[in-house]
């Protein structure tokens, strides 16, 4: 277990957020993490799973960060799916 | 006795230039102080000629008459209660002006005075000599007046502070302004300091002040900034004969990409402070444009105008990136201070009350689709008492370049861009984040010059700020609890037109 930054994209929010994970997170949680700054914040939360994208793929919801191959800093967007 | 008339004297007295013996061109304008760009020998220079001319007599006269006038003002409105009568969102605009420019102001005198002597012609070197003596007036008198009020409001403080701490805006202007000024060559300030940001944005930006403050009531302001504004008018005109040295010398290119880096630059800058300004902190009442209309109107107009008198062209992302940022890139800016406002040393106005939306929405179709919806999801929290909502739990990724938040999902969202995300950078083993494909351009252009800086995130992960939270990036920002920014009206925006605000301004 590791803290690991990431750039985080709330689906419809207006700016790239720094969001701290954990390594083990699966992307269901880090969804969530990055949802948490934007949904009932700035944004309505968005009905539907919570997807994690990054580089245009959609990851799966058990993947972590290093089995995605997500660098520290690397862009993942939260979608509603 | 009878006196000569100036323009029969004016030329000799004022053309010291002579040819180098005792030391060579190279040791007496070194390349970093003095960038030739090939234009050598230094008579090439010798052409230049200021458009507007003043003999040192006449500019002391001017000087002492302008300070007498604007000192005195001060003086009556210090005895008055005009400040306190001004509105809230007026207020921070001019709070937010003094911290971001007093100092820069100053400190422009060190890029006045490396043109003072190492500017290539000796009547460019003359005019640089009033441009140092204007700009130690403007940090000086830019620093006196806040100080006037500061019993009336401690944050005038960071007139002076600003430019000494880590707050995020404030490490924004340094880095613009080393660009520009501080570690600049002369040739190039003289095109991006007096041509680009002068005589293209600050100029007529002073205009519009000074205009909405007499408007608003802010004599001292008013007077303060028009009485600046005939200075900048006149140094600014430095640019000018610099570009056309460096057309006739065959080097349209130079100038040309020294605009368009500084041009992009001092937009986002701009955008940041003036944009907020006058389409949110701006009383309603008193706002008599958009900021995207005084853009159309008077800096893309004087900036056409120019390319097209020296034989340069719009810059490459004109059409595909500046324009379409002018709908959408100053209000996404605006929603990203007022939520982070404890960042920030003023009281940042929501601006978006029923009546102020529907300006927005006139001034912007469409607004209320893009941007009013963040600001209803807002004002819900606030009128359901959960204000802790509106207030943020992490940072935004800020760009190392213009070192302001990265907005791109709004420009996304407002359909002016095709990606939200970030533009990256991979140089020499470490990634670059850069808020639009211009700022990228920019560091590409001379990544030695960029690479070792790092932004407010960069020292956030490499542990500068310890603790590594909100409120111990506060205090490494010099931010403490009584200067952080606060809501400008208390909310009152939030409630206008509801029954019954449970938590209505106090």
């Amino acid at each position: 277990m590791a803290l690991f930054p990431i750039q985080g994209i709330y689906q419809d929010d207006f700016v790239v957020l720094l969001v701290p994970i954990d390594t083990e997170d699966p992307m269901t949680v880090v969804a969530e993490k990055i949802a948490h700054h934007a949904a009932g914040i700035r944004v309505p939360p968005h009905e539907g799973e919570l997807r994690v994208r990054y580089e245009g793929e959609l990851l799966p919801p058990d993947a972590t960060v290093v089995d995605a191959g997500v660098p520290p800093m690397g862009v993942l967007e939260v979608v509603a799916t | 006795m009878p006196k000569l008339r100036r323009s029969e004297w004016y030329d000799l007295a004022r053309d010291l230039n002579w040819n180098l013996s005792y030391v060579t061109e190279e040791e007496a304008f070194p390349e970093e102080m003095s960038n030739h760009y090939g234009i050598t020998p230094n008579e090439r220079w010798w052409g230049w000629d200021e458009p507007y001319k003043v003999s040192y007599r006449e500019y002391v006269h001017n000087q002492h008459g302008k300070d007498a006038a604007v000192y005195s003002v001060n003086s009556v409105v210090a005895r008055s209660r005009m400040f306190e009568e001004l509105d809230p969102g007026w207020k921070s605009a001019i709070i937010a002006h003094y911290g971001a420019i007093a100092l820069p102001e100053y400190i422009a005198g060190i890029g006045e005075s490396r043109m003072g002597r190492f500017g290539r012609a000796a009547a460019w070197r003359n005019m640089a000599l009033f441009g140092t003596l204007d700009e130690t007036r403007h940090g000086q008198i830019q620093t006196y007046f806040p100080y006037t009020l500061l019993d009336k409001e401690p944050r005038m403080d960071w007139a002076h502070k600003a430019l000494h701490t880590n707050e995020w805006g404030a490490i924004a202007a340094r880095h613009l302004f080393d660009d520009m000024f501080t570690a600049n060559d002369a040739v190039s300030t003289a095109i991006q300091l007096t041509f680009t940001f002068e005589t293209g944005f600050t100029n007529l930006q002073f205009l519009g002040m000074a205009a909405d403050a007499m408007e608003v009531g802010d004599l001292d302001f008013g007077a303060l900034i028009s009485s600046i504004q005939t200075d900048e008018s006149r140094h600014a005109q430095q640019g000018e004969p610099t570009v056309k040295i460096l057309v006739e010398n065959g080097r349209a290119d130079l100038a040309q990409k020294l605009v368009d880096h500084m041009f992009w630059r001092s937009w986002h800058i701009f955008a940041l402070l003036t944009g907020l300004s006058m389409d949110y902190y701006t009383p309603l009442e008193h706002r008599s444009h958009s900021f995207k209309e005084f853009m159309e109107e008077w800096i893309i107009k004087q900036f056409l105008d120019q390319f097209r008198d020296f034989g340069l062209e719009p810059s490459w992302y004109w059409d595909s990136h500046f324009v379409p940022e002018l709908d959408w890139y100053h209000h996404a800016l605006h929603l990203g201070v007022w939520f982070w406002r404890p960042t920030v040393w003023w009281n940042p106005d929501a601006g978006v009350s029923p009546a102020e939306r529907e300006w927005l929405e006139e001034k912007y179709p469409g607004w209320n689709d893009t941007f009013g919806v963040y600001w209803d999801t807002i004002a819900e929290n606030i009128r359901n008492g959960a204000e802790e909502k509106t207030l943020p739990e992490t940072f935004p990724i800020v760009c190392n370049m213009c070192q302001i938040p990265v907005v791109t999902p709004a420009g996304y969202r407002a359909g002016k861009l095709d990606s939200p995300l970030p533009h990256l950078l991979v140089h020499e083993g470490r990634q670059y984040v850069f808020c639009s494909e211009p700022c990228k351009w920019i560091f590409e252009q001379n990544p030695a010059r960029f690479a070792g800086h790092t932004s407010v995130v960069d020292r956030f992960l490499g542990g500068e700020i310890q603790p590594p939270t909100i409120p111990g990036a506060l205090a490494w920002m010099g931010l403490s609890p009584e200067e952080m920014g606060q809501d400008a009206t208390n909310y009152a925006w939030a409630h206008e037109g509801r029954e019954a605000p449970g938590a209505a301004a106090s």
